[in-house]
């Protein structure tokens, strides 16, 4: 056997070998490079209003999963219909992240106001999970909107009073769920105004 | 003896060229311009233990030169930079603070311990940039509380009402005020306008405060 082969051969062996090891530092594959992550956290379009969760909510969305990043303290007191409660802390644990990327759902984070959530879609969004929202001004615009709307001037437009009565009906649906009056619960319900999407979109905080 | 062994250096030949090959691809492998200094984990202890915010009365001693190495940046568009910002800020709107000279600009003052303090109308959008520069290492990079707009209505006494601008409070008792309006629309008034409910304000907590 000539010696060069076999130097060869293993010179080649190493360098196959070696390759195996490149890749390992990339603990975290689908992270996305910095410069798409700013791409990204440039576009508003992660922002949802009130009105539209609520709108989900009472529409019964399967696919909607709304994530409360409060401490479990805050999260028993109040929360939003079939919230779960993930604290920032605990979302990019690995149990914490089961709750992330499930196909087919759309995570919506709230938190006090909107910042908290924002910085946990900050995290998830560099990740590389999909699909994911902010309510904007969080559960403070959520007790200002649609569970105490104020109206809206006599001077106000139609869309505004159209807003108006859809948050006046979601009020009553999310308030009225534990009073002993079942009955006015459902009529609630019933009266509830599906709004077009561009005018969810209007008003808020 | 096997044929080509006729030409003992053609094995060398064979591995040199290999070996060139190799180096080659290793140096001309694209290297990302940006690696992530922070694991998700240590982005989430820094956000909680509110490290790189920037309180609006700390511009004043900046405003009046003795903030030491500080420098404000506008990353808001052009336009609205344009219409009022804070006095001394530089304007890079949002999408071009990753270009090459702003980067090369960014790595100076890293070097030189400047502190780098980015702010949009309201934190909330400033956050985002203030978040992804903390993520790649400059950890000179700090976020304005309550933004341009806290500013803007207090700039005379930016102290004054300082805790208006604390993102991440809640406003409200949040089960008391849900709880208050059920008992407002047991009433037979269901068709009057938006009823006031007495807000209660709550005090801060340590735990739930701030958020940057």
């Amino acid at each position: 056997m000539n010696r060069n082969y076999l130097f060869l051969t293993l010179l080649m062996l190493v360098l196959a070998i070696g390759t195996f090891f490149i890749k390992k530092d990339d603990v975290y594959k689908n992270q996305i490079k910095p410069e798409t992550l700013l791409q990204v956290i440039t576009q508003p379009s992660r922002y949802v209003t009130t009105d539209q969760v609520a709108k989900r909510i009472i529409e019964k969305d399967p696919t909607l999963e709304l994530i409360d990043v409060r401490l479990p303290g805050d999260f028993d007191k109040f929360t939003l219909p079939d919230a779960i409660n993930v604290p920032l802390k605990d979302i990019f644990t690995d149990k914490g992240q089961d709750n992330l990327g499930i196909e087919d759902l759309n995570v919506v984070f709230f938190s006090n106001d909107d910042i908290i959530a924002d910085q946990a879609w900050v995290i998830a969004t560099r990740l590389g999970y999909k699909n994911m929202y902010v309510m904007k001004g969080g559960l403070n615009c959520w007790i200002e909107t649609i569970i105490n709307p104020t109206m809206p001037p006599e001077t106000a437009s139609e869309i505004e009073f159209e807003q108006f009565r859809f948050r006046k009906a979601a009020s009553l649906y999310f308030t009225g769920g534990s009073t002993t009056q079942p009955v006015s619960v459902t009529k609630a319900k019933v009266k509830v105004r599906r709004k077009k999407k561009e005018k969810a979109a209007s008003g808020g905080c | 003896m096997h044929v080509h062994e006729r030409n003992p250096k053609r094995t060398l030949i064979t591995i040199l060229l290999f070996a060139l090959v190799i180096v080659f691809g290793w140096i001309t492998m694209k290297k990302p311009r940006f690696n992530y200094a922070l694991t998700p984990q240590q982005t989430v202890d820094m956000v909680i233990n509110h490290r790189g915010c920037f309180h609006p009365y700390e511009l004043e001693k900046v405003l009046n030169h003795k903030g030491g190495d500080v420098i404000l940046i506008d990353i808001r568009n052009n336009f609205d930079f344009a219409k009022g910002h804070i006095p001394g800020a530089l304007n890079i709107t949002s999408v071009n603070l990753l270009n090459e000279e702003n980067i090369k600009q960014l790595d100076e003052w890293k070097k030189n311990n400047v502190k780098v303090v980015f702010y949009h109308d309201d934190q909330l959008q400033a956050n985002g940039a203030w978040m992804l520069f903390r993520q790649i290492g400059y950890s000179n990079t700090y976020v304005l509380l309550g933004g341009y707009r806290y500013f803007a209505s207090y700039k005379d006494n930016l102290k004054q009402s300082e805790g208006t601008c604390l993102k991440g409070t809640a406003k409200y008792d949040f089960a008391t005020v849900a709880k208050k309006s059920v008992a407002g629309f047991g009433d037979v008034s269901t068709s009057k306008p938006a009823k006031k409910v007495k807000v209660r304000r709550k005090k801060k907590e340590k735990a739930a405060s701030g958020g940057c």
